[in-house]
C-alpha cells in the first residue's frame, strides 16, 4: 500500500514536470516547428517567466524588490508577459537577419540573464535563489498529495487550452503565413517588412509560453535558484521538440513526456547504479548519451516520433 | 566524326525522387559548337549541371570521350578535360581580373605565363581590365573572364550555361564570335541557349529539350525554319533528320 | 587604465584565435558552429594530459621552466600534440555528423547538431577528467614593470602573458601569409566566396572544408591552451568564451579573418574596461551588449560584406 501510494505520488511528480515542459515545447514548436526561428535561448525566457511570477506572488522578501503577495494567477500572466517582452527587444535586434543571428542573440540573451539571476541579488536572490514561492490554492487543499494532483490538473488544463490556442492559430491563414515563410525565403523576401513582423509575433507568443511554463514551474516547486535555468534545460526543451516532431503540436506534448521519461528513468538507473563519488560522472554520460540521441535523430529521423502533417505543396510525396 | 561529349539516359534532380532531367540523351561531336534549346522549365540548365557534376546524377551515363565520368565529382571532370561556365556567379568577385586566371592556373597545374598571354590574346579586354575586381566588370567582360577562366585548364569540352543571359544584342554577337574562335581553337562547346535565333547562328547541331527528356537533335541548318522549331517547342513533335 | 587595456588584449588574443575558426567554418559552410566552444576546451585539457605524459617521459614529472616562463618545452610540446588531436576530434565530429547532415538538410539543422555536439563533447570532458580547475603549472610568476606606475597607472604583465601576445601574432601572421600566398589558402578564400564555381574551378572542396577545420579546431586548441595558461583549466572554459567568440566574429564581419582578430581584440578590450564600469560579476555581458550594438549598426560588422 505505501508503495503504491509513493508510487502514485512519483507519477504526479512526473506529469506535473512533463506537462510544464510540454507547455514550454509548444512555445519552443511555435517559433521553430512552424516559424523557423531558431532559439538556443529558451532556457533564459523560463526564467524570466519564473523569476516575474515569484516576484509578483511572494509575501515579502526581506532585502530584494519582491513580494508583492498578488494572487498566483497574476504571477503567471507577468510571467508570461515578463518573457514576451523580452523576446520582443530580442526580436527587434535579431529577426531581420540570417537566422543562425537569432540563435547567437538568444544564447546571449540567455547567458546574461543568467549572470542577472546569479548576480541582482535585490531582484533575483542571487545564488541563493527565491524562496517561499506561495502555491495556488493551498489553504484550501493544504500541501499533500491533494494538491500536488490538484497542480496537475491546473498545469494539464493550461497545457490542453495552450494547445488548443496553438492548433487554432496555427491552421488559421496566419499560420499559413507562418509556415509559407519558413519554407520559401523568396516568399519571405517578396512580404518584406511584413515577414519581419510575422517572425516576431510567432518569436513573442513562443517565449510567452515559455515565461508560463517558467512560472508554472515556479509556483510547482516553490523555490527557485539560478542553476535550475543552465543551458542544459535549454537543451532539453529541443530534445523534446526535435523527439517529438517539429511542426506538429501533438509531437511537441508527445516528445516532452517521451523524453522527460527517458532523462528520468537513466537518472534513476546513474542513481542505483554508480556510487556516490561517481554521481556526478554518470550525470555527464547521461547528457553526452541524450546529445548523441538527438544528433542520431536529426540524421535518421529528422521528422521525429510523429512529424509535420501538412504537406508542402510544392514537393509532393 | 568521334564524340566529344556523350550523355545516354541521364536522370537527374536536385533532391531525390524529384527528378528534372527525366532521360536526356545527346551526343555532341569533337569540334562542334552544340546548342541545347528548350521551353524555361525544360531542365536544361539542369542538365548541364548535372554532367558538370554540380547536380547529382540518379540514372544513365555521361562519357566525356571514352572515359565514363558520371559520378566524378566536379571538380574531378576539370581535371578530366571538361570546363563548365555556370550562367550566374560565374566569376569570383572579390578577386581581381588576373587573380581568377592565375587561381584556375594554380589549381590545375598550368603553366600561366604561357597561357595567360594566349587567354588574354582571345580576350583583349582582360589584359586590360587585368588589376580590377571582377565584381566590378560589366555583364560582357564577366562572361569573357569566366570563358577564359574555363578556359585555363586547356579543356577539350567547354559548357556554357546560358552565356547571352543578360546581355545586349551586339555583345552576344561580340560574345559568340569570341565562342567560335574558341572552337576553332580546337574546343568543343556546348551552350544552353534561350536566345535561339543567335545560338542557330553559330551552332552547327542543337538539341530541343522538352520536359526533361531531349525531343530532337537535329543539324542547326535544319532548324533555321522558325515554324519547325515552334512546332517542336511546343509539343506537335515532328521528326526531323538528324 | 592602461593596465586595463593590456588586460583586455590578452583575453582579446584568445578570444581572436577562437574567434578566426568560427569565421572559417562560418563563412565557409554557413553555419553558426555552437560546438567551436568546446574545441577551445578539448584542446586546453589535451595540452594538460600531454604536458603530464612528456613530463613523466622527461624526468620524473617535474618541468624545468625556460627562462622567465611558467613552463618548459613539455607544454609547448604538449600543446602541440594536443592540436593534432583537437583537429581529429574535429574531422570525426565533420565526418560522422555535420558532412551527413550537409548532404540533405539546411543549414539550420547544422546549427541543431551543433548544439548537441557541444553538450555532448563538453560533458565528455567532465565525464573524463571531472570538474575541478586544473592549471599547467604551480610555478609563481613575478609581473615585470613595462611601465612606471606614474603614466596612467602603468603596464606590470607577466612573462606568460607575453608569450600569448607574441605567439597569437605569429600565429595571425602565419595564417595571413597562407590565405595569400598559397594555391590552398587562395582556394580556401574562392570557396568561401562561392562554393560551386570553386568546384568547377577544379578545387577539391571537401578537402578546402577539411582543412578549414583542420586549420580552425588547432587555432582553438592554442586559444583554449591560452586561456588554460593564463586564467585556469576548467569544463565551463569554452562554454564561457563561446559569446565572446562569436560577437568577435560578428564585429568582425563573417569570413574576415582580420575582422575576427580585430573583432577579438575589440571584445577583449571592452570585457576589461567593463570591470570598473559594471563590476567583474558581469564582465561577461559585455560581449553580449557589443553583440547586440553591432547587429543593430552594422550587421555586417566592420569588414563583411554579405548581411
Amino acid at each position: 500500500m505505501d508503495m503504491l501510494l509513493s508510487f502514485t505520488s512519483y507519477g504526479v511528480f512526473f506529469l506535473t514536470f512533463a506537462a510544464i515542459f510540454a507547455v514550454i515545447v509548444l512555445g519552443l514548436n511555435l517559433q521553430w516547428g512552424f516559424t523557423g526561428l531558431f532559439n538556443v535561448g529558451v532556457a533564459g525566457f523560463v526564467a524570466v517567466g519564473a523569476y516575474t511570477s515569484a516576484i509578483l506572488t511572494a509575501p515579502d522578501y526581506p532585502d530584494s524588490l519582491g513580494g508583492f503577495g498578488l494572487p498566483v494567477f497574476v504571477g503567471w500572466i507577468g510571467g508570461a508577459l515578463a518573457a514576451s517582452l523580452v523576446a520582443f527587444l530580442v526580436g527587434i535586434a535579431a529577426l531581420r537577419l540570417r537566422h543562425d543571428y537569432l540563435a547567437i542573440t538568444t544564447f546571449g540573451i540567455a547567458v546574461t540573464l543568467q549572470l542577472v539571476a546569479l548576480n541582482a541579488r535585490g531582484i533575483t536572490g542571487g545564488p541563493f535563489g527565491l524562496q517561499f514561492i506561495p502555491r495556488p490554492l493551498q489553504a484550501t487543499l493544504g500541501t499533500g498529495a491533494v494538491w500536488n494532483a490538484a497542480y496537475l490538473a491546473m498545469v494539464l488544463t493550461l497545457l490542453f487550452l495552450a494547445y488548443l490556442a496553438l492548433e487554432t492559430l496555427t491552421k488559421s491563414p496566419w499560420g499559413r503565413v507562418l509556415r509559407a515563410i519558413r519554407e520559401d525565403e523568396a516568399a519571405a523576401e517578396a512580404l518584406g517588412k511584413r515577414a519581419f513582423h510575422f517572425r516576431l509575433q510567432a518569436f513573442v507568443i513562443g517565449s510567452a509560453l515559455m515565461g508560463l511554463g517558467g512560472a508554472l514551474y515556479a509556483h510547482f516547486v516553490a523555490y527557485i535558484a539560478p542553476e535550475d535555468f543552465l543551458p542544459i534545460l535549454t537543451f532539453q526543451i529541443w530534445a523534446m521538440l526535435i523527439v517529438g516532431g517539429a511542426g506538429n503540436n501533438r509531437g511537441a506534448i508527445l516528445g516532452a513526456f517521451a523524453v522527460w521519461l527517458v532523462w528520468t528513468l537513466s537518472g534513476g538507473l546513474i542513481r542505483s547504479l554508480l556510487p556516490q563519488a561517481e554521481q556526478a560522472r554518470g550525470a555527464s554520460l547521461q547528457i553526452v548519451l541524450i546529445g548523441v540521441m538527438l544528433v542520431a535523430m536529426l540524421i535518421w529521423r529528422p521528422r521525429g516520433l510523429i512529424g509535420e502533417t501538412i504537406q508542402r505543396p510544392d514537393k509532393p510525396k | 566524326m568521334t564524340a566529344a561529349l556523350t550523355c545516354q539516359d541521364i536522370v537527374a534532380g536536385y533532391e531525390p525522387g524529384l527528378s528534372i532531367v527525366k532521360g536526356a540523351t545527346i551526343s555532341v561531336a569533337t569540334g562542334e559548337i552544340f546548342a541545347i534549346f528548350g521551353p524555361n522549365g525544360a531542365g536544361k540548365s539542369t542538365l548541364v549541371k548535372a554532367i558538370a557534376g554540380l547536380v547529382p546524377v540518379t540514372g544513365g551515363s555521361v562519357y566525356l570521350g571514352e572515359t565514363d565520368i558520371t559520378q566524378l565529382p566536379a571538380h574531378r571532370m576539370v581535371h578530366q578535360g571538361l570546363a563548365f561556365v555556370p550562367q550566374t556567379e560565374n566569376i569570383f568577385a572579390n578577386l581581381t581580373v588576373v587573380e581568377n586566371l592565375d587561381l584556375a592556373a594554380a589549381i590545375m597545374k598550368v603553366d600561366r605565363k604561357r597561357r595567360l598571354p594566349e587567354l588574354e590574346a582571345l580576350f583583349p579586354d582582360l589584359a586590360r581590365l587585368r588589376g580590377l575586381k571582377a565584381g566590378r566588370l560589366s555583364g560582357g567582360q564577366r562572361q569573357m573572364l569566366a570563358c577564359a577562366r574555363a578556359l585555363v585548364s586547356r579543356p577539350r569540352v567547354l559548357i556554357l550555361d546560358e552565356p547571352s543571359a543578360g546581355l545586349s544584342p551586339k555583345l552576344v554577337e561580340v560574345v559568340f564570335s569570341r565562342l567560335r574562335e574558341v572552337r576553332d581553337s580546337g574546343v568543343t562547346i556546348v551552350l544552353v541557349e534561350q536566345n535561339v535565333k543567335a545560338a542557330l547562328a553559330i551552332a552547327d547541331r542543337v538539341a530541343v529539350l522538352v520536359d526533361g527528356r531531349e525531343r530532337l537533335q537535329a543539324a542547326a541548318a535544319d532548324l533555321r525554319d522558325p515554324v519547325v522549331l515552334a512546332d517542336i517547342y511546343f509539343g506537335h513533335a515532328r521528326q526531323v533528320s538528324a | 587604465m592602461l593596465q586595463l587595456i593590456t588586460d583586455g588584449l590578452i583575453v582579446g588574443s584568445v578570444i581572436a584565435l577562437g574567434a578566426i575558426g568560427v569565421t572559417l567554418t562560418y563563412s565557409l559552410l554557413r553555419f553558426a558552429n555552437f560546438a567551436h566552444g568546446e574545441l577551445l576546451t578539448w584542446g586546453a585539457y589535451l595540452t594538460l594530459t600531454f604536458l603530464g605524459v612528456f613530463m613523466t617521459v622527461s624526468g620524473g614529472g617535474v618541468m624545468q621552466p625556460i627562462g622567465p616562463f611558467s613552463f618548459g618545452w613539455q607544454l609547448l610540446a604538449g600543446l602541440l600534440v594536443a592540436a593534432i588531436l583537437t583537429a581529429l576530434i574535429a574531422l570525426a565530429v565533420e565526418r560522422l555528423v555535420f558532412a551527413r547532415l550537409r548532404r540533405k538538410g539546411t543549414a539550420i539543422v547544422l546549427v541543431i547538431a551543433s548544439f548537441g555536439v557541444a553538450l555532448a563533447l563538453r560533458n565528455l570532458v567532465m565525464f573524463t577528467y571531472g570538474g575541478i580547475p586544473e592549471y599547467y603549472s604551480r610555478e609563481i610568476q613575478i609581473a615585470i614593470r613595462v611601465l612606471p606606475r606614474d603614466v596612467w597607472g602603468g603596464i606590470r604583465i607577466t612573462p606568460d602573458q607575453l608569450f600569448v601576445l607574441g605567439l597569437t601574432a605569429v600565429t595571425v601572421l602565419c595564417l595571413h601569409l597562407f590565405l595569400t600566398r598559397t594555391t590552398m589558402g587562395k582556394a580556401m578564400r574562392a570557396t568561401s566566396e562561392n562554393p560551386d564555381l570553386a568546384r568547377v574551378t577544379g578545387i577539391d572542396v571537401e578537402a578546402v572544408i577539411r582543412l578549414t577545420w583542420i586549420i580552425g579546431a588547432m587555432l582553438a586548441a592554442v586559444a583554449g591552451a591560452f586561456a588554460g595558461l593564463t586564467v585556469q583549466v576548467r569544463p565551463g572554459l569554452g562554454l564561457d568564451l563561446l559569446l565572446p567568440l562569436f560577437a568577435a566574429a560578428i564585429l568582425g564581419g563573417i569570413g574576415s579573418v582580420y575582422g575576427a582578430v580585430l573583432g577579438g581584440l575589440i571584445v577583449g578590450l571592452g570585457e576589461s574596461l567593463s570591470v570598473p564600469l559594471f563590476g567583474a560579476e558581469y564582465r561577461a555581458a559585455t560581449a553580449f551588449l557589443l553583440l547586440i550594438g553591432i547587429l543593430l549598426l552594422r550587421p555586417t560588422g566592420i569588414f563583411g560584406e554579405r548581411p
